[in-house]
């Protein structure tokens, strides 16, 4: 290996040693990016380094062996759940001494208040699945599908956590909701705060406080938003049987209503997809949404098939 | 840049590592062999990888990467293919295995089993390291403690445990390519006589 070639392994090496840890600063990204930008073929070289020295983990070396995280069968019979009558509380396998588990799953377009052993309150949101496992010392909640919002009692000695996927959020005494979504898992603080990380890089921890919103996927910290208290209240409207739209495009809210009613709104003048649009609507009215889409937007409507709603180029 | 850019920038950098370790650096010393078949130098091997490598990087994201071996080996052909046209002098046997490359099944299951980065060879590789470093490593990678813990447990301060880390960084590196080009030497030989049996 030539000199130069050496040197610059060295440095690529030095940079993912300091990545490992856990004070990575403005200071060290910015020496990072010089470094960078000093050489073609380094962001490579970086990438190869680090990924080596992550592979280099007996552990994730069992993960890749393993098939993906298999969730529990009971999930899997989604058609079963479905057809089940309004919601589901059963109990699965109540083990030992205060350690109970039930599982509750809501349909398309319901919404459904659950208040728990120690006190606190989930709000279970459409279409969603998930497990409930009050201990001694711990209270698990794991979301399989969907979004729940919670109202967190305090117990200090009782840990609070969510888990969807990966992602951990947890709370001694306050009110988040979790939502696991396609790209990650989206976590919502509406009062006090909530820690939150990933089982695959706890070096992730992150630490959100009232009106905060983050998105984390397994492995990284895709989004993360502060100061927006009064969007978190509006992606919370839910609770309160409505959907409150703000600057959200036409697509994005066509997926919320969708998310909400057996009746699905379809899209097919493409051009007005990244339409933003504001209201507040109740969320079982798709039908109002797409009047007021149509009034503001030019758009026609078809209803010619009672399932679906959809938006067209108006004539 | 702010402190939540910084955060994305860490997060976007350790999932994308995080990624090319699980999809990747396993088949790594397969697709190294499948290069030296082809009559390209362990010089030009290790160019050629970390321009893949810097592909990747290049992508605003992977997730729509469904098949990454198959992926990167086909970003690998054509960069290969892209410097054989620049070249002057053509060999022909190259051209002859790369026209063969379209199928990404070339490597055979036995070749990636030897060349699959086992939790014994990573316990040997650390096993090497001097005592002080192996410590650190050992904390840091099977314990899965962080730098922060292991300097407060060893008495060191967090920059001293970096120190040893990136001493870890290296010696893994080190290790692997030695490995991978054994194994490709290994490959090639058994080729090499298989061929002559015929």
């Amino acid at each position: 290996m030539n000199p130069a070639l050496e040197h610059d392994h060295d440095m690529a090496a030095r940079f993912v040693a300091r990545m490992d840890g856990e004070s990575w600063s403005e200071a060290d990204e910015a020496e990072l990016q010089l470094w960078l930008d000093g050489g073609a073929g380094r962001e490579g070289l970086l990438l190869q380094i680090h990924a080596a020295w992550v592979a280099a983990t007996p552990v994730a070396q069992e993960e890749v062996v393993e098939e993906a995280p298999a969730a529990p069968a009971f999930w899997r019979r989604r058609g079963f759940l479905g057809a089940m009558a309004a919601s589901v509380a059963a109990v699965v396998g109540a083990g030992r001494w205060l350690d109970a588990r039930s599982s509750f799953a809501t349909r398309v377009g319901e919404i459904r208040r659950v208040p728990l052993a120690d006190g606190s309150v989930m709000t279970i949101n459409s279409g969603s699945e998930l497990t409930v496992r009050m201990a001694k010392s711990s209270r698990e909640i794991e979301i399989a599908q969907g979004e729940a919002w919670f109202d967190v009692a305090k117990d200090a000695a009782r840990p609070f956590t969510v888990a969807a996927g990966k992602v951990r959020a947890r709370a001694v005494g306050t009110a988040f909701s979790v939502r696991r979504r396609e790209t990650g898992v989206e976590v919502l603080v509406t009062e006090g705060v909530v820690e939150s990380w990933s089982e695959e890089d706890e070096s992730l921890r992150l630490r959100l406080v009232a009106g905060e919103r983050a998105l984390l996927s397994d492995t990284a910290v895709v989004h993360h938003e502060s100061d927006r208290a009064s969007a978190v209240d509006r992606s919370l409207a839910w609770r309160s049987g409505m959907i409150d739209l703000n600057g959200t495009s036409l697509s994005e809210a066509a997926d919320e209503f969708n998310r909400y009613n057996q009746r699905q709104i379809i899209i097919a003048d493409s051009a007005v997809a990244d339409e933003q649009f504001d209201g507040l609507f109740r969320i079982n009215d798709p039908q109002g949404f797409a009047e007021a889409v149509k009034a503001s937007l030019n758009v026609g409507i078809d209803e010619s098939d009672p399932r679906v709603i959809r938006l067209v180029k108006s004539k | 840049m702010t402190q939540g850019e910084v955060i994305n920038a860490l997060a976007r950098r350790r999932m994308l590592a995080a990624w090319m370790a699980r999809e990747i650096v396993p088949h790594e010393a397969g697709m190294r062999a499948w290069l030296a078949r082809a009559r390209v130098s362990a010089e030009d091997i290790d160019e050629l990888m970390q321009e893949a490598y810097c592909q990747i990087v290049s992508l605003p994201s992977v997730d729509h990467i469904t098949a990454p071996r198959a992926y990167f080996m086909a970003s690998l052909r054509h960069m290969m293919l892209r410097r054989i046209k620049r070249a002057q002098v053509v060999v022909l046997d190259a051209i002859g295995e790369i026209e063969n490359w379209r199928d990404e099944n070339i490597i055979s299951p036995e070749d990636e089993a030897g060349s699959r980065i086992t939790c014994q060879r990573v316990m040997a590789i650390i096993a090497t390291l001097p005592e002080r470093c192996r410590r650190v490593v050992e904390l840091r990678k099977i314990e899965g403690w962080s730098q922060k813990d292991i300097a407060a447990h060893l008495g060191m301060s967090e920059k001293a445990v970096e120190k040893q880390v990136w001493v870890g960084v290296r010696a893994i590196r080190a290790a692997w390519a030695n490995a991978e080009a054994q194994s490709a030497q290994r490959m090639d030989q058994t080729e090499f006589s298989a061929g002559r049996g015929r």
